[in-house]
């Protein structure tokens, strides 16, 4: 899972990945990158939690990889989105923003 | 998302090396990029490596767990199963190679007997709809005569159609410059109906039809077989229109049947149909009209949804009702519908059960083959017990093992499977291309079709699970400790036998019942060949001519058989000759019926159902048959004289309830008086194997015989033989001669199921022999190799040599004696089975006794020399250290 001071629920890695994704074809080192600039380092994708799961996601068809050329023309395996990840990532997102909004008023109530 | 999954877990199994050294790379690079990114930020690069290697974390745990990510299945351990399981086959060459090839023989006889009754049972003749065609023959005979095929087909509603066919030799001539005159094949002659019937296309041309069989003797087209165009004709489209000879008469080819068709019945090869109406152009008399002549096989085709009873009922209503007609000819004729092919169902009983006898002692062998290799995996696995404790420890699920026990199992049956089935189609080749040494074609055709495969894969999936379960029982019931000190359950129990002395047991009586089997039947067959037959088959020649085919008249036809006859007796070295309608147990016979002298009730119940022969002047003592009383016939019994005939004891006690019967009358029909002049011996006539039958001997000069078998007394029939051709080809080379040889070779096809069975069980026992041998020697030297630390201590503490092997082997040579007794009789039970295949077979006889007593007692101490050697041998300061 994330290291981080956050706790966060099961799943979400994969959520996050999905969403760097939409941006573009990644690969693994940039998208850890990513994550972490983008959420100003509060989250950090641990690689030992990444890479399973990015082989994870590409076993269940909503990332495809590919080997290429990196930025300074070393070979990386790139990820990118297929359109069934597309779909799942809009489903997940949905599901995320739901929860968030429940737990928002369960907190909001006390 | 199935197919990427798919894709993935597949590439992760065939393509295990890229994937790995592809992980390998993409987590190499995120090291090398962080540690960048440190070095970056002004981390010194050692000091970066060592911090970018602690944040990733062990790279093998992160491996194993990408690993998981990506799908370890059921597929991927099947293959590591396979894998280890070849590793292990391969580490033992000479228990992999002896297990297939035990496998591959229990298989490969089942496939081929499997093949044998698929093509005799199962599967259907290749005409259309052979489900709703069925033979019509009466009871007593597979045929009906003409005119009663004429009123059926007329009177029955319920059948959509119905045919008429026989068999009948012609003499064939191309007239292509390649032919060598006339020669003698078998064909078909059919009604018109029949292809129609049938629902067969040509393969070239077109069939004739009932409008092409009417007018008798005037409806000369031929139709060809496929393997006679490509033979005889090569192939040529050319052929149709063409214009043959068939017994001289001129025939000309209409069409080519298809490729595989070879008329409706299974063992019988034809070459050629011809109309039904040409049967006096073809046989030289014509029946077409004999009411009382069964010489038709019938067919019928039942309309769309008539039951089989129905039709069955309908039929015999039809046959009661002309019985009625026709008293004399028809008395007692009843209808059965049969499955045709196997001449109306005669060959049927007996083909049937030696199907079903084979089929099951090849499951008998293949039996013995799975518990032979039961006891040597069990064996085996005790003694990688240390192996299995190990894994057990760890934490591998006994299922898991058991299952990779399993796999080992069904990769060894599975070859052997394979094996046997290349070795089963070479046999079923060999058996196609095996043609009995007789006149009349029979040959039969197994071709392999998907049942016999399916067949083949299900036997051995099964024979793999069956052995397998031995070892995978003794593991299953093992406990982790007790298998690290050496000892899985099974060893030390003394709770009654354990399973692997149970299956040296059932397979050593295996064993014993098919030698037995073997001896029994072979001594049936000793006593077959040296039976009194009637006739002296080792000491005389013969060659067959049939005049018909060469249209003689009679006259000349008469002549010609005097002359020919004159020159075969001068042959040097020929002592003895004459001629006759045909010989005893040759494939052609012939019947009629007589009276009794004083009968006046002329119907076929109250007649005598008689084989009769025409024969020549000196016929008997030509072919060894003992004249008892009277005389022979000679050249003055001719049609200007009486009636006259010869009987022999059987028909003289039949006829006048007396074996001399000289002088003695009785009626050939109602007005046709014939006396009595001789007695001969009986013999035998159809089979080897029938009760006495009578048979009615009159002389061939008084009429005129112009399918003649000439029989030549000879110390050397086979090299007289060839001489007795030419002289018939000196006096007209044009004419077809058939059955040349000794008499021996000609009578061959009634020895045919005796030696057939011999064969099969001989081949059978000397395979269940190998087995137990193996079977034998693997159980006692298991138990020698168990035992060694006790032997040694024995050895140490003085035991004698035969002490050593008393203890050593004891146990094992129980077991075996088991087994024989066990087997010896079952071996007295099946043996009465033979007793009705096999003339003479006596399974109580001593000399089998003792054979097979012998014979188990050989493979016992053949089996257990080495094992015995070995205890014998023991040093025991070594054993004392022995595990």
């Amino acid at each position: 899972m994330l290291e981080s001071s956050l706790d966060l629920p099961q799943g979400t890695l994969d959520l996050l990945i999905l969403k760097t994704l939409a941006l573009g074809p990644q690969h693994g080192w940039a998208i850890s990158q990513r994550i972490q600039q983008v959420s100003s380092d509060a989250l950090q994708a641990q690689q030992g939690s990444l890479y399973p799961a990015l082989h994870r996601l590409e076993r269940k068809g909503w990332i495809k990889s590919k080997w290429g050329a990196s930025e300074n023309n070393r070979k990386a395996r790139f990820y990118e989105l297929t359109a069934a990840g597309r779909k799942q990532l809009a489903v997940e997102t949905e599901n995320w923003r739901r929860l968030v909004a429940a737990v928002g008023q369960v907190l909001d109530f006390a | 998302m199935l197919g990427s999954d798919l894709r993935v877990r597949l590439r992760s199994l065939f393509r295990r090396q890229s994937v790995e050294v592809e992980l390998d790379e993409e987590l190499r690079f995120h090291v090398e990029r962080q540690v960048e990114l440190y070095v970056a930020r002004g981390v010194p690069p050692e000091e970066a490596r060592r911090r970018a290697r602690l944040e990733f974390g062990g790279t093998e745990q992160v491996k194993e767990v990408c690993r998981e990510a990506r799908g370890i299945s059921g597929l991927e351990t099947l293959m590591q199963d396979l894998r280890y399981g070849g590793r292990v086959l391969r580490r033992n060459p000479g228990f992999t190679a002896v297990a297939i090839l035990s496998l591959a023989l229990g298989v490969g006889a089942n496939t081929v007997v499997f093949s044998v009754a698929n093509a005799v049972m199962l599967q259907p003749m290749p005409i259309e709809h052979p489900e709703q065609v069925y033979s019509v023959s009466s009871h007593q005979y597979p045929t009906l005569s003409f005119p009663y095929y004429r009123d059926l087909r007329d009177r029955a509603t319920l059948a959509a159609g119905m045919a008429a066919y026989r068999m009948a030799p012609m003499a064939l001539d191309t007239g292509t410059t390649t032919s060598a005159g006339a020669q003698r094949v078998w064909g078909y002659l059919a009604t018109g109906s029949y292809f129609d019937l049938l629902g067969v296309r040509p393969a070239l041309g077109r069939f004739f039809h009932s409008a092409d069989d009417r007018k008798v003797s005037a409806e000369p087209w031929a139709v060809l077989s496929y393997n006679t165009w490509q033979a005889r004709f090569g192939g040529d489209p050319g052929v149709l229109g063409r214009v043959i000879r068939i017994n001289t008469r001129p025939f000309t080819v209409i069409g080519v049947a298809p490729d595989g068709f070879r008329g409706t019945e299974l063992f019988y090869q034809p070459e050629i149909w011809v109309p039904m109406m040409m049967q006096p152009e073809i046989e030289g008399s014509s029946w077409l009209e004999k009411r009382g002549d069964a010489n038709a096989f019938v067919l019928a085709r039942l309309k769309q949804n008539v039951t089989r009873a129905a039709a069955l009922e309908e039929l015999r209503s039809i046959a009661a009702a002309m019985e009625r007609e026709h008293p004399e000819e028809n008395h007692g004729w009843t209808v059965k519908l049969s499955r045709p092919g196997l001449v109306a169902d005669m060959g049927r009983g007996p083909v049937e059960a030696f199907v079903l006898g084979i089929l099951g002692l090849a499951g008998l062998v293949l039996l013995a083959a799975c518990a032979n290799l039961g006891t040597l995996l069990g064996a085996r696995a005790s003694d990688r017990g240390r192996e299995i404790a190990i894994r057990l420890s760890i934490g591998a699920g006994k299922f898991r093992i058991v299952r990779q026990l399993l796999t080992e199992s069904l990769l060894l049956s599975l070859a052997g499977g394979a094996a046997g089935c290349g070795l089963a189609l070479v046999l079923m080749r060999l058996i196609t291309e095996m043609r009995l040494n007789s006149d009349f074609p029979i040959q039969m055709e197994i071709a392999p079709d998907w049942r016999v495969f399916l067949f083949a894969l299900l036997v051995s999936t099964a024979t793999g699970l069956l052995f397998g379960l031995v070892p995978a029982r003794s593991v299953w019931k093992a406990d982790a400790n007790q298998a690290l000190r050496g000892a899985l359950p099974g060893e030390g129990s003394r709770r009654g036998l354990p399973l692997r002395e149970v299956l040296l047991v059932v397979q050593v009586a295996l064993c014993c019942v098919l030698v037995t089997a073997s001896f029994v039947s072979l001594r049936g067959m000793a006593t077959m060949l040296s039976a009194r037959m009637g006739i002296d088959p080792d000491r005389v020649a013969v060659v067959g001519i049939d005049l018909t085919q060469a249209r003689y008249s009679k006259e000349d036809g008469r002549q010609f058989l005097r002359r020919a006859l004159d020159r075969i007796a001068q042959v040097p070295g020929v002592t003895l000759a004459a001629w006759g309608n045909s010989v005893p147990l040759s494939m052609d016979q012939s019947n009629t019926n007589v009276f009794r002298d004083g009968s006046t009730d002329f119907r076929n119940s109250n007649s005598i159902h008689t084989s009769y022969f025409d024969v020549s002047p000196g016929y008997f003592a030509t072919i060894g048959t003992r004249l008892l009383a009277g005389r022979d016939f000679n050249w003055h019994d001719d049609a200007n004289g009486p009636r006259v005939a010869i009987v022999n004891q059987t028909l003289a006690r039949k006829l006048t309830g007396t074996a001399n019967a000289v002088g003695r009358r009785f009626l050939q029909s109602r007005d046709q008086p014939v006396e009595i002049i001789g007695v001969v011996e009986d013999g035998k006539y159809e089979t080897l194997t029938e009760k006495p039958r009578a048979a009615v001997f009159r002389p061939a000069w008084r009429s005129y015989t112009p399918g003649a078998m000439f029989v030549a007394r000879c110390s050397s029939p086979e090299s007289i033989a060839p001489l007795l051709r030419r002289e018939i080809a000196q006096l007209d080379p044009q004419l077809a001669v058939f059955g040349n040889g000794s008499l021996r070779q000609l009578t061959s096809t009634v020895f045919f199921p005796g030696r057939a069975a011999t064969f099969a069980l001989g081949s059978f026992g000397v395979l269940a022999m190998m087995l137990a041998l193996t079977g034998i020697y693997g159980l006692a030297s298991y138990t020698v190799s168990r035992r060694i630390r006790e032997i040694g201590i024995r050895i140490a503490v003085g035991a004698r040599p035969v002490e050593v092997l008393g203890f050593a082997l004891r146990r094992t040579s129980l077991l075996v004696s088991m087994g024989c007794l066990g087997g010896l009789g079952a071996g007295v039970a099946v043996g009465r089975v033979l007793e009705s295949v096999v003339y003479g077979a006596n399974a109580r006889d001593p000399w089998v006794l003792a054979g097979v007593t012998t014979t188990m007692l050989a493979i016992a101490l053949l089996a257990g020399a080495a094992p015995a050697r070995r205890a014998l041998a023991v040093d025991p300061v070594d054993a004392l250290r022995h595990d």
